[in-house]
């Protein structure tokens, strides 16, 4: 028996080896999207097989006889040892967002490999352990956040920086996402009919749920869900309709503003109307959907069509400029390692672990699922035509104003396409145009479409990349009204010191003012974005993967100190390893998006461009003034993170030399008596 | 067989916790009550606080 597991590891493992050998090495002809599935299968597999139980024996010396907080604390409400399947369904659930579906989709500018490796080996190796050894971390210690963590084993400073560090990646997080919506929604009647009649939907859900059927989720949900695909149908017919159509045809100026107007207004009102019932419907269509997306992956099987590596590893692409060392690295921050994710690990999730080792499939596990996600999205964007790809990606400031100028400049990249071809592409989906719809959600639904539709007629890809649409748009949206509300509670605690009263959660004018206030912050980038003529997602995008790689860095430095106080130096390399690759990328990222020479690159070059063309308009004032304030935020959030750093070096040599405090701050043991019945 | 019924268990389990539904059948058992509109609503509100004071992820 123990031959027979021994000889199917090592199947498991040469497979990973062949496939992932297979993606790397095969050059000049297209390859099946089942290679990369199965190297990446086979790889976390194997993984978690191996590492992950590693790290959760030796280094972390997972205990089932020690009572959990879960189960220690249980209160029927944070506190509740869970089914661990139940478990992982939920973390799953909590830390898969828009990031690991529209990073790999910009990065396969660089073509299919260098994304889909940084994803393999950045989920086993970094992400992964990340979440892992962060949810172990904050189970040990009755539940406790990431913030207080930092501050308890590394000192207060790093506390506050992981808080002020959140709020900032929050603010360019919902910029950077609402660009995405708008950009997909852009004159589109279809579509934006179709985001439009979710908010209908979610007040109806709303009603029904506290009024009509209370208690009743799934239900109401099912309705919901159903309602939409309605809307969907609607959507079509709106778009075909000569009077209706252009009352839904917005600029991407009306729609930014229509999403700002729309987060504050979620955000002031209560939960129950809007925010929680959409919530709960994209909840369940994100769910859906990734699981339809990997059912047809595997029924379709479709040829890549992009190669392994295009002219853009030089750095010149055009949907984001810079090489792929670092970029590749910040584009693709979810699915490979996300400093977004310890905050889940230290938030509900190491409150509901029933048993230690169950955080092994929750903690580790998760996070290799959600980097599949990131695999299944890089597949959809490498199944489109390398010149569609370009096309729908490209912003006109790179690529020219017109089709016919669009076309010409990518066909002369090398990856042919007619303006012709994007014109017919785009009456099959029942839109105007497909040129120059930065932010990849409409190249991932158009792949996504194609993969589902792969038998059907225009009408059906026309659906399916409207499906597509309204789902990145659903879930976005939601991550919009939720992050507002966050960002005013966490603005209203920072200011209660200053003014008691705006403190106060149910105080109207406070509310008002702080909501107004964390929507005119995010807001305003969101308009910067729309302004850019470089698209805006060159500029914002890195911003957000330097952000969320430099949550990872505190979180990394965190789970180092913590590997530290336990052994020694013995394993603090698990952490340690991940934590100085992200140093040397972030840093290299940063300092390049602020000092490079290129203006497609550096905020300052290009200000110093701007400048120097002499156009003394509003407008270019604007955008100078733009590229200087996102250089002021990248120095702001490096230097914040490379205090974090120095404060943690001075605690690790303290503990290597037996200077400092080296004390494990975990919950005293107390046996476990939970009954498997319980759980 | 039992197999396929275990895991259509296990996805409907996920999908309830979710949708709070197992959470709300929690808080009942917890504190002893019966399920009313007045109750839910209750239930609801507390846990959509502490929810939503939570970032999402991205």
């Amino acid at each position: 028996m123990k031959l027979l597991s021994h000889l199917l590891w090592g199947a498991i493992a040469v497979a990973a080896a062949v496939c992932l050998g297979g993606v790397a090495l095969i050059r000049g002809e297209h390859i099946n999207s089942i290679w990369l599935v199965l190297a990446a299968a086979c790889t976390y597999i194997t993984a978690y097989r191996f590492y992950g139980r590693f790290v959760a024996a030796r280094v972390m010396a997972l205990d089932d006889q020690r009572a959990t907080p879960a189960e220690r604390l249980r209160n029927g409400h944070d506190f509740e040892p869970t089914n661990k399947w139940i478990l992982l369904g939920h973390h799953f659930a909590a830390i898969a967002g828009p990031g690991p579906l529209v990073g790999p989709v910009l990065a396969a500018q660089f073509g299919y490999l260098p994304g889909t490796l940084w994803i393999v080996i950045g989920a086993v190796l970094g992400g992964a352990v990340q979440d892992f050894v962060i949810l172990f971390a904050s189970m040990r210690r009755d539940g406790k956040s990431l913030g207080k963590m930092a501050r308890e084993e590394i000192g207060k400073v790093g506390g506050f920086i992981a808080l002020v560090t959140v709020l900032i990646i929050m603010v360019i997080l919902l910029a950077v996402v609402g660009l995405v919506v708008v950009n997909a929604l852009r004159g589109s009647p279809w579509g934006t009919f179709t985001i439009a009649a979710t908010m209908p939907v979610a007040l109806f859900m709303g009603l029904y749920l506290r009024y009509w059927r209370p208690g009743k989720v799934l239900e109401c949900s099912a309705i919901g869900f159903v309602l939409v695909l309605a809307s969907i149908f609607g959507g079509r017919f709106v778009g075909a309709s000569a009077s209706l159509a252009p009352m839904f045809t917005l600029s991407a100026m009306a729609l930014a503003i229509g999403i700002i107007v729309y987060g504050f207004l979620a955000s002031a009102l209560p939960v129950w109307m809007l925010l929680a019932p959409r919530d709960y419907l994209s909840t369940f269509v994100k769910l859906g959907v990734v699981f339809m997306l990997a059912v047809g992956i595997l029924f379709v099987r479709p040829e890549l069509q992009l190669p392994a590596f295009t002219r853009f590893v030089d750095g010149t692409g055009p949907i984001f400029a810079g090489k792929i060392f670092p970029f590749c690295f910040i584009t693709i921050a979810c699915g490979a390692v996300s400093g977004f994710h310890s905050l889940i690990s230290s938030g509900t999730t190491p409150k509901m672990i029933a048993k230690e080792w169950h955080a092994v499939p929750v903690g580790y596990g998760s996070m290799l699922m959600e980097s599949f996600v990131a695999i299944m999205a890089m597949i959809a964007a490498c199944v489109l035509q390398p010149g569609v790809y370009f096309a729908v990606n490209s912003p006109a400031g790179v690529v020219g104003a017109t089709p016919a100028a669009a076309a010409a400049t990518i066909s002369h990249w090398g990856f042919p396409v007619t303006a012709a071809t994007m014109a017919q592409l785009a009456k099959d989906v029942g839109e105007n145009t497909l040129f120059f719809r930065t932010g990849g959600a409409p190249s991932l639904a158009l792949g996504m479409a194609h993969i589902f539709a792969r038998t059907g007629g225009g009408a059906v890809i026309g659906f399916w990349y409207h499906f597509a649409i309204m789902f990145e748009a659903l879930f976005i949206l939601t991550i919009i009204d939720a992050g507002t509300r966050v960002g005013r509670f966490m603005l209203q605690d920072l200011l209660s010191h200053v003014a008691p009263p705006l403190g106060r959660m149910m105080w109207m004018p406070g509310v008002i003012l702080t909501s107004g206030m964390v929507v005119a912050a995010w807001g305003y980038f969101l308009i910067q974005g729309v302004r850019d003529p470089l698209g805006g997602i060159n500029s914002l995008w890195p911003l957000f993967g330097i952000s969320n790689q430099l949550l990872a860095t505190i979180a990394l430095s965190v789970a180092t100190t913590i590997l530290l106080k336990m052994h020694g130096a013995r394993y603090a390399w698990i952490t340690f390893a991940p934590l100085a690759w992200l140093v040397t990328v972030t840093f290299t990222a940063g300092s390049q998006k602020i000092f490079s020479p290129l203006p497609a690159i550096g905020f300052l070059a290009q200000a110093d461009k701007l400048a120097a063309a002499g156009a003394a308009g509003t407008a270019t004032q604007t955008l100078i003034f733009n590229a200087r304030l996102d250089a002021a935020v990248c120095g702001v959030l490096m230097a914040l993170v490379a205090v974090v750093l120095v404060d943690s070096a001075r605690v690790w040599v303290g503990i290597l030399r037996g200077t400092a405090d080296a004390r494990v701050r975990e919950a005293p043991f107390v046996p476990s008596r939970l009954q498997a019945e319980e759980i | 067989m039992t197999r396929l019924r275990r895991f259509g268990r296990i996805v409907f389990a996920i999908l309830r916790e979710l949708a709070d539904e197992n959470a709300y059948q929690r808080h009942l058992a917890a504190h002893g009550r019966e399920h009313s509109g007045a109750e839910w609503r209750r239930f609801s509100e507390e846990r959509l606080r502490a929810k939503y004071a939570r970032a999402k992820c991205c």
